[in-house]
């Protein structure tokens, strides 16, 4: 494991701890990695890994119970701290619906923060038949990730399955799906490229970017790049959300064989699909080994901040927040947030819902 | 005796601040109660301590102008605190103890009840109200009284009502600097469903809605107990905000073009072509007009999606179809025109706006409804607080 790399990814609960193994095991020893569950059973030998609040739980896990799995990532988050050393940026991944992918999620991303280091949270929404009760407890804790991370992005499971039929298959193939998802987007922060993103300019992209949204595909043949194009446009994992898209984040990960023509087709199609006033960041990396003859393109779009934008004191260093944003708090935001600019969201249903109605709901009023 | 309490609310859009008087025993009478905007609270959350304690001084100054008025002297020095906005939480929490002998005694119940204040919580929430809702035994559920009943595992059903610890604190230091005490913070909207409900009300199945400015709260009442309870982070502001943003008014001028204009339901009383006038926010900005179409759009949009999250939620928790004695309305939102039409006509059940039945004396309020839970608050404050010991202590500070 590279223990000097700024890029730390945390993997919380059963779920979250899974895909960031599976992270771990497509991007190779130098990933820098922790797992942290209240179930003992998590862990593994050789891994890097956090139990959570062992004393209160035993190791026996939450039992579902969001403010239990609160209380022991209370219990443990100075296990954390060894952890932390030189990281500039984490990545977490957790499944909200059960007790400790939401509730020690939420703690963990307040003591990064409180630590100094931003994060973006990549989370997961139960699968819609899971019941009312993992729908209600994943809402509730969307809303307070939301406030407490630098950027979130939650996926419905759902429409990470694809034609899958089983239940395993499903649940297998949706873990799977967001993993490799994150490699990839791991792979274009950690691996050279002509136009590099690492962990500070990421760290500057995301500072206050609030709720996200994120897709990967991949192409192949002499067309793969508008055909890359197409398959983003028409993600459901990418569809509208709450206000307009204020940045963007596209990465493409290709081999030697990655024309220049590509990348602007890529570069224009993607600010055609999803805004044209949006703050655009493009990266590409170079990796001959994983794709020489097809690309894959990630997209991150985010609704809130923009790049660059300076904390309080005018430091980069400290863990940017929403909440802190240097900004006229009466001003009206371009989202129309207005007042509530600089107060915790009220989100439901992935929806904003301090925007007005009426923008979200596409309304043209007659004046 | 007379016993003389307080309450304040730290709200959006009002501080409200009302004093009740009663004798022991006695129905409690609200004697004074005053109102003014708020300043430095957005979402019942406080964005400016400086702000917010301006807004209880002047609200204390009116109180204390009005008593002098009537020929009082009272120095307000506490209040009961009435808390809303979307960090406060109801969670259900199920106390259980073994039966000791074969029939549930007096002592299985106060041990039931012990149990189920065990809830832990996180560092940075604070319990505002535990609920006892139902007891259950073994399998046997909906036990209103337990005592007697012969089985093994005695259960207690609670509705753990929790929030914010740091907003409360912001809250207790704003009114510090405006040398009140805070006593007791209580959840708003189940204060006033106290001040308005009946006995009736609550076992036919009710929803109150406390319609305030940064937030709306929810509580429902089924088969005599509450049943459920939570905040949304929508309100009135909401439908300003949206106002100010579609016309690109002021945020003033789009509150008096709520209050004064704008209906939630998109009527034909005043035709297609019918326009509202918006006075210039200063002398050089000429007075404009709007469509009242379009105004009205706006406000019904925001309203039918803010019921819809309630619809939601009812649905969630298998609540709507036990309403049967509808919805209750209270908050300054109560007195939005064709609010109580709209989401009568959004959730099929009669809706009524909430007079604070239960207490005396604010039958001469512009908007009684607005007032509700600051009259809950002091209903709790006479019924918890009379005749105990601690009275002497707690309420010393009221006359200074």
């Amino acid at each position: 494991m590279n223990n000097k790399s700024p890029l730390l990814l945390v993997g919380i609960g059963g779920a979250g701890s899974a895909m960031a193994r599976g992270v771990s095991r497509a991007f190779g020893e130098s990933m820098r990695y922790v797992l942290a569950d209240t179930d003992a059973a998590t862990g593994r030998p050789g891994t890097p890994f956090v139990l959570l609040g062992g004393d209160r739980l035993s190791g026996h896990g939450s039992g579902g119970d969001v403010v239990q799995a609160r209380l022991a990532a209370e219990d443990s988050l100075k296990s954390f701290d060894e952890h932390l050393e030189g990281v500039r940026l984490a990545v977490v991944l957790a499944a909200l619906g059960g007790g400790t992918g939401g509730g020690a999620t939420l703690e963990v991303v307040k003591h990064f923060d409180k630590c100094g280091v931003p994060t973006i949270v990549f989370a997961t929404l139960p699968f819609s038949f899971e019941g009312d009760e993992r729908q209600r407890r994943a809402r509730g804790m969307m809303s307070m990730i939301d406030e407490a991370s630098s950027a979130a992005v939650f996926v419905h499971l759902d429409n990470l399955i694809g034609d899958a039929d089983k239940m395993d298959d499903a649940m297998r193939r949706a873990v799977d799906t967001l993993a490799s998802g994150v490699t990839l987007f791991w792979r274009l922060l950690e691996k050279p490229g002509y136009i590099r993103l690492d962990a500070e300019r990421v760290r500057k992209i995301v500072a206050h970017a609030g709720r996200g949204r994120f897709a990967v595909v991949t192409a192949q043949g002499p067309s793969r790049a508008p055909e890359a194009v197409d398959a983003l446009a028409r993600s459901p994992l990418l569809a509208a959300g709450a206000g307009p898209v204020r940045s963007i984040l596209c990465g493409v990960l290709a081999g030697e064989d990655l024309r220049l023509s590509e990348v602007g087709c890529i570069a224009e199609g993607v600010r055609d699909a999803f805004g044209r006033r949006a703050a655009f960041d493009l990266a590409t990396v170079n990796d001959e080994a994983t794709f020489t003859g097809r690309i894959a393109v990630v997209v991150l779009l985010f609704e809130a901040g923009a790049e660059g934008e300076p904390d309080e004191e005018g430091k980069s260093s400290s863990a940017p927040k929403r909440g802190k944003r240097p900004k006229n708090p009466l001003a009206q935001g371009p989202q129309g947030r207005g007042r509530f600019n600089n107060v915790e969201p009220t989100v439901w249903n992935g929806e904003d819902l301090d925007t007005p109605t009426f923008i979200r709901r596409n309304i043209s009023l007659d004046l | 005796m007379t016993n003389i309490y307080a309450a304040l609310e730290l709200g959006t859009t009002r501080t409200v601040l009302a004093v009740g008087e009663a004798r022991t025993g006695e129905r409690l009478k609200v004697t004074r109660h005053a109102e003014i905007p708020s300043s430095g609270i957005r979402k019942s959350q406080i964005l400016d301590i400086r702000q917010a304690t301006l807004s209880i001084k002047s609200v204390l100054r009116e109180i204390e102008r009005r008593q002098g008025e009537a020929g009082d002297s009272i120095t307000i020095g506490n209040a009961f605190l009435v808390v809303s906005g979307q960090h406060v939480k109801a969670d259900p929490y199920q106390g259980t103890t073994p039966v000791e002998g074969t029939k549930v005694s007096n002592d299985d119940i106060d041990e039931v009840v012990r149990s189920s204040r065990l809830m832990a919580l996180p560092k940075d929430r604070e319990i505002l109200d535990i609920v006892d809702q139902v007891y259950g035994l073994d399998s046997l559920g909906g036990i209103a009284s337990p005592k007697g009943l012969s089985g093994r595992i005695l259960k207690l059903d609670t509705l753990q009502i929790h929030a914010d610890a740091n907003r409360i604190n912001d809250a207790k230091t704003a009114a510090g600097e405006a040398h009140l005490e805070i006593r007791d913070p209580l959840f708003a909207v189940t204060c006033a469903a106290d001040a308005v409900l009946d006995d009736a009300e609550r076992r036919d199945g009710v929803l109150v809605l406390d319609l305030g400015g940064g937030s709306t709260g929810c509580a429902v009442y089924a088969d005599g107990y509450l049943a459920a309870a939570n905040v949304i982070g929508v309100g009135g502001d909401h439908v300003s905000n949206d106002i100010a943003y579609a016309f690109q008014t002021t945020q003033a001028q789009a509150e008096a073009l709520k209050k004064t204009e704008a209906s939630a339901i998109l009527g034909s009383d005043h035709g297609a072509s019918a326009r509202v006038q918006v006075p210039g926010s200063s002398p050089l900005i000429e007075t404009r007009t709007i469509s009242r179409r379009a105004l009205d759009t706006v406000v019904n949009l925001r309203l039918k999606e803010l019921v819809s999250v309630i619809r939601g939620g009812l649905e969630d928790r298998d609540l709507l179809h036990r309403l049967h004695a509808g919805v209750v309305l209270t908050g300054g939102g109560a007195a939005m025109r064709g609010v109580d039409a709209l989401i009568q006509r959004e959730l099929g059940l009669p809706v009524r706006i909430g007079r604070p039945v239960n207490v005396d004396g604010l039958s001469d309020a512009e908007n009684p409804a607005s007032f509700a839970a600051v009259a809950g608050a002091l209903m709790f404050a006479h019924r918890n607080y009379e005749r105990k010991p601690l009275i002497s202590s707690i309420f010393k500070g009221l006359f200074k």
